[in-house]
């Protein structure tokens, strides 16, 4: 491990595997540590309650100097969560701080889920129905959240196997 | 968690924490490191607000955004000071760590404590304020071991020893030779640097100047020479043909305006500090911008490291991102730009997510089950209440 950046990311699996926040996962791809997996379940008393959203977080070798790409690979119906998974979150843009590391960003978006900015949306849709009509906000979220499981094949609530695409067929 | 025999977890050695009984020593631990690398600093210094970090650290982070990383107040590159006091601390916290470690450890461990502190009072006290090299103390007294890039090594096996060989360091101007992680050092008669196992026969054949194994018209654009370029560097001949580590002023290198600066200025750069002039503006740009890093900051620290270890340090750098290119690392993460590609990742990647989410369950699990058996009874208060 020979640039700053992977050594930091090795640091910060570390600490990430030593003391993980709850609800929680990610580790780095074994072929390649500037990709990293991760797994974030929705907040608790909260609509995204019991959903398991998976993301890809990209670093460079700048890192930590500025911020990874974060992505969801689940489809996620949030005002600051764009349709191609990649969100806007202050912390991950302007007030990027070297001084984060990767559990501080899977903590800053788990709490981004139930604490949504519709200021700056990212899906018009979502930050309407979150402003105008709460209700139905809600239904669509645990619409996804329900789409979260169909990502788990092998999950014994569900027994339908399912691909991203039947995953997309439900909310279509 | 089944994370702990992931390879990379067992790839970086770190001490024991302090166990939760000694949150002081906790917190004394976390006030070592530097909040951008997360490492105990090297060469620390501070900026305007006060906030430190390693040298290197918040140089390449300024050269980035101009604030600081730990309270955002805007910062500039001419606010760095020397935080010679901090690097004394964390030093003699290194150093002291193993023995005030076996201290916080419960009772059964008093002998063996003893012990170590005897084998370690020796030289600590007769060394009074004046610092040992890192190397040789910190391995000494097995204190937190580095990765290849901030440990160094000594070109003496013996750990204790104080005197000869130069172990002791008074001031940080003398030029400190160290060896680099190619097990290169200045042949002790000539200074020439040469591999170590090389300098008995230079030195019996009378120290005739190191030999080249690439002809010396060296500082052409094409890209293949990077790598001639690069031997020739760690050879001690310089780009120019002769060794310049005498030539070189040890003051700090003013950033050149690279929007401004020609391919040549940047070259001319390069060749003064005897460091590959190859490659593109941009290639150019990365190389000045990184030695300049890495020059710079080791000005800031008592611990130097010579200039050979420090060109050792970009082109290992330059050599790793090379690498991640060649291996097609890059477009990996530049797939997942695309929805298609970031689709196909996820489905490829479905195991391993299929295992992060069954590891919050498991975790979760005995979260609960821990509380529950902790927490009842102050459930129940609260309930009465």
């Amino acid at each position: 491990m020979s640039t700053a950046a992977k050594r930091r990311l090795i640091r910060d699996f570390k600490r990430l595997a030593s003391d993980p926040p709850i609800g929680i996962s990610g580790s780095p791809n074994p072929d390649n540590i500037m990709i990293w997996n991760a797994v974030i379940f929705g907040p608790p008393d909260t609509p995204f309650e019991d959903g398991s959203f998976r993301l890809t977080l990209t670093f460079s070798d700048s890192y930590p100097n500025k911020p990874p790409t974060v992505r969801f690979v689940s489809k996620m119906f949030h005002p600051n969560i764009y349709a191609n998974g990649e969100l806007c979150l202050d912390i991950l843009q302007n007030r990027w701080s070297p001084a984060y590391d990767v559990a501080a960003i899977l903590t800053s978006v788990q709490s981004l889920l139930n604490d949504p900015n519709p200021a700056s949306p990212a899906n018009v849709d979502a930050a309407q129905l979150f402003k105008e009509n709460l209700k139905e906000y809600e239904r669509r979220v645990k619409q996804t959240v329900e789409q979260s499981w169909l990502d788990n094949p092998d999950d014994i609530e569900i027994d339908e196997p399912s691909t991203s695409n039947t995953a997309q067929a439900v909310t279509a | 968690m089944d994370m702990s025999n992931h390879p990379l977890l067992s790839s970086m050695d770190e001490p024991p924490p302090f166990p939760p009984s000694h949150p002081h020593l906790r917190r004394l631990d976390r006030s070592v490191v530097c909040q951008i690398c997360k490492e105990p600093f090297q060469a620390p210094v501070s900026i305007g607000c006060g906030h430190s970090f390693c040298s290197s650290c918040i140089r390449s982070s300024l050269d980035v955004m101009k604030k600081c990383p730990s309270c955002n107040e805007p910062a500039l590159e001419g606010q760095i000071r020397r935080n010679r006091a901090l690097e004394e601390i964390t030093d003699s916290w290194e150093e002291s760590r193993p023995i005030i470690y076996e201290l916080a450890q419960p009772p059964p461990t008093k002998k063996r404590r003893a012990s170590i502190q005897e084998s370690n009072s020796k030289p600590s006290s007769s060394s009074g304020t004046k610092r040992l090299k890192p190397n040789s103390s910190r391995e000494g007294s097995g204190s937190r071991s580095q990765s290849p890039i901030k440990s160094r090594r000594s070109d003496d096996g013996d750990h204790n020893s104080l005197n000869g060989n130069g172990e002791m360091e008074d001031e940080e101007d003398d030029e400190v030779q160290e060896l680099t992680e190619n097990d290169e050092a200045p042949c002790p008669i000539c200074q020439a640097t040469l591999p170590i196992s090389s300098i008995p026969l230079h030195i019996e054949k009378g120290c005739p100047p190191p030999k080249t194994k690439t002809n010396g018209n060296g500082v052409g654009g094409r890209k293949g020479n990077q790598k001639a370029d690069w031997k020739k560097v760690f050879s001690g001949q310089g780009l120019g043909g002769k060794s310049k580590d005498k030539e070189v002023e040890m003051k700090r290198i003013t950033k050149p305006n690279y929007s401004l600066a020609t391919p040549a200025d940047l070259r001319s750069i390069l060749s003064e500090y005897s460091l590959p002039t190859t490659g593109d503006k941009p290639t150019l740009i990365a190389r000045v911008q990184e030695w300049i890093i890495l020059f710079n900051s080791n000005l800031d620290t008592s611990h130097r490291s010579s200039l050979s270890a420090l060109r050792a340090k970009l082109s290992d750098s330059e050599n790793s991102k090379k690498r991640d290119k060649e291996k097609g690392k890059d477009e990996m993460v530049n797939q997942l730009g695309s929805k298609d590609g970031l689709q196909k990742y996820a489905k490829e990647k479905k195991g391993e997510f299929e295992r992060l989410r069954k590891e919050i369950i498991e975790r979760d699990r005995k979260r609960r089950e821990q509380e529950e058996g902790k927490g009842r009874g102050r459930d129940n208060a609260i309930e009465v209440e």
